[in-house]
């Protein structure tokens, strides 16, 4: 039952981004409406998803009261949701129904992905929390950090739209889609906004975590890999901060900049899970 | 039974428009209302000179004829056309929509068509009849512009401009605009700027006292053409207007300018003749050059956009044309059927009955 929930949720998704590319490409408020309500009907079937897992998970005493996110499924499940929730609420304040089209696919492909691999590779079955990570830290030290992913996720979206709106003005053959996008300068504004505000909830998990791992393992660093590549994650974004705020770097250079730490993102989250022992939630061995 | 008698850039030649165009509407309601026409509505633009009306008499057409003779002075012969029942209600909702205009989907129209029955209206020349069709041509113009792209992008060189600055800048409130000359192109354009809602102009011009002129009558600010480059650190719009036979604006003046912008946008617009800004500005970044002829591009661009939407929208009116037609047979039947949203306006509205 969760899965079909889930399934639909990933539907529900994946037909947001569907009516986002539309609406990318035909002028028409409706599909955008649309769009809106999908995404949002979507997150209300995630969470009764995630509602029912959690049911489960906590019949095992261990796991009680902890996120049921120890899996693969269960991270990147959350993942999207959080992208999901995260785009509802950027796309409320700011109605830039455009940008789902740059942003949802994100969401769509996390879930799917989750799905896939619920499907295909198992995964889904629930077993007891091993006793390092029963730990309160489990409830925030991950979500914080897939907060930090989800904003990130957004900041991509959001420099990828600049691109293409830099790339339509400088043509000088703007086509229909330079009208739809937003400007080039507010893209900039958004992007930066998203890192400001990404930047430290990122800084802040990846303390928790040293915190966590202090209490748990006695270290409160080890370079793992996970914990490196976090690091290298922090640092480029901090980068981008530096350089947009005291090097003049704005537009383009700095959202390639920006990019590289999404692709680092990536890594951090799915990449390097094949090589952590103590991260390894896809290796399933955490 | 709904007539129409008119003439339009179409059908007559500008001489013939004018001469009808220059009757201030009430006194033209009020012949057709001795002409014995108990609805009509003139509207009168600079394309199109159409009166609309209804009666009870063997042909309102003829008097509106007769009419329209008088005041042109001469017979209209091929000049006006001439259109009753269903085929009214379909020109009107294209006029509305815009869809007979010279700029395809410009939005003048829908105003004039409102204006055109509100006037009417005040004049008591309006029925049941006319009542609705206009208020039905109000809601279908409009619909026409929002469900097709026949209104999408502008037309004109300077609202494409502003709309390009907007597509960079977002909000121009706050943007500084740099136009170089003072001449009649540098004046137009200050005239266009200052209708929009910009932070500042600043005027650079080679003899100072012609460029300090120029920003009194805009509000602007006039600095001396030395210290132009200087201004290009914080200018964020530069129109290039001057009459000089080189560019004033090389690359590498802006190249100079560039590490102290912070990488904020630079737009450009060179409309001068010959181009005072050179291209190779356009490959610095977030610089952007648009000349003259780029500009015009767009417009060309713009307008084919529009005409390729006008078949969608001529559909659009033929159905709602189709849904007015079928509320006029039931008129008087007793059994008058709907037409979605002249059922929404308040109840109650004793406006209508004059």
């Amino acid at each position: 039952m969760e899965l079909i929930l889930f399934a639909c949720a990933a539907a529900l998704y994946v037909a947001a981004t569907l009516a986002a590319l539309v609406y990318l490409y035909l002028k028409n408020e409706r599909v955008s409406i649309l769009m809106y309500h999908l995404l949002v009907a979507g997150v209300v079937v995630h969470l009764a998803s995630f509602g029912l897992r959690l049911e489960l998970f906590w019949k095992i005493p261990e796991n009680r009261y902890f996120a049921p996110i120890s899996s693969f499924y269960g991270a990147l499940s959350f993942l999207s949701l959080a992208v999901a929730v995260v785009f509802a609420v950027v796309e409320g304040r700011h109605r830039l129904g455009i940008l789902g089209a740059f942003v949802l696919p994100w969401a769509a492909a996390g879930a799917v992905g989750a799905w896939w691999r619920a499907l295909y590779m198992g995964g889904t079955e629930i077993h007891g929390l091993a006793p390092a990570l029963q730990s309160y830290w489990m409830n925030i030290h991950p979500m914080v950090l897939m907060a930090a992913y989800a904003i990130f996720a957004n900041a991509f979206g959001v420099g990828l739209a600049l691109l293409v709106q830099e790339a339509q003005v400088k043509s000088r053959k703007p086509t229909e889609l330079c009208y739809r996008l937003p400007a080039i300068e507010d893209l900039d504004d958004l992007n930066y906004r998203c890192i400001v505000t990404g930047f430290p909830v990122l800084t802040v998990g990846i303390l928790m975590g040293g915190i966590w791992a202090y209490g748990a393992w006695g270290r409160f660093w080890g370079w793992d890999p996970k914990e490196t590549w976090s690091l290298i994650t922090a640092l480029v974004y901090a980068a981008y901060l530096h350089m947009r705020s005291i090097g003049g770097w704005r537009g383009r250079k700095s959202v390639y900049m920006s990019m590289v730490g999404f692709a680092c993102v990536l890594f951090t989250f799915i990449g390097v899970n094949f090589l952590s022992g103590l991260h390894g939630y896809l290796s399933s061995n955490g | 039974m709904i007539v129409l008698r008119g003439v339009s850039h179409k059908t007559c030649p500008v001489e013939l428009r004018e001469r009808l165009a220059a009757r201030p509407a009430a006194e033209a309601l009020s012949a057709l209302r001795e002409q014995g026409l108990a609805e009509a509505v003139v509207l009168s633009t600079c394309n199109r000179f159409e009166v609309y009306a209804a009666g009870d008499g063997d042909d309102p057409g003829e008097a509106v004829g007769r009419a329209l003779e008088a005041w042109a002075g001469r017979p209209m012969g091929d000049a006006a056309y001439a259109k009753s029942g269903a085929a009214v209600v379909e020109h009107l909702f294209r006029v509305a929509g815009g869809l007979e205009s010279l700029v395809v989907g410009e939005g003048e129209i829908l105003g004039q068509v409102k204006t055109a029955y509100e006037a009417a209206r005040q004049a008591q020349m309006t029925g049941k009849l006319t009542n609705v069709l206009f208020q039905r041509a109000a809601y279908v113009g409009k619909l026409v512009r929002s469900e097709t792209a026949v209104a999408v992008g502008h037309t004109s060189v300077a609202s494409v401009a502003v709309d390009l600055a907007e597509r960079i800048f977002g909000s121009l409130h706050e943007k500084e605009v740099l136009i170089l000359g003072a001449g009649e192109m540098a004046e137009l354009t200050s005239r266009h700027l200052s209708s929009c809602k910009i932070g500042r102009l600043v005027v650079a011009n080679r003899t100072y006292e012609r460029g300090v002129e120029l920003a009194a009558r805009f509000h602007g600010e006039a600095v001396r053409w030395e210290e132009f480059p200087a201004r290009l650190r914080t200018a964020d719009i530069v129109i290039g207007s001057t009459g000089s036979d080189r560019p004033v604006v090389t690359r590498r003046t802006v190249e100079e300018a560039l590490p102290s912008r912070m990488g904020r946008s630079l737009f450009f617009i060179d409309i001068a003749m010959p181009r005072d800004i050179e291209e190779a500005v356009n490959d610095l970044d977030h610089v952007y050059l648009y000349s003259l002829a780029d500009l015009e591009g767009v417009v060309k661009d713009n307008v084919a956009r529009r005409r390729g939407e006008l078949e969608k929208a001529a559909r659009l009116v033929e159905t709602k044309a189709a849904e007015f037609a079928a509320w006029e047979r039931t008129v008087g039947t007793g059994a008058e059927a709907s037409l979605g949203h002249v059922r929404k306006t308040p109840r109650g509205g004793q406006g209508e009955k004059s």
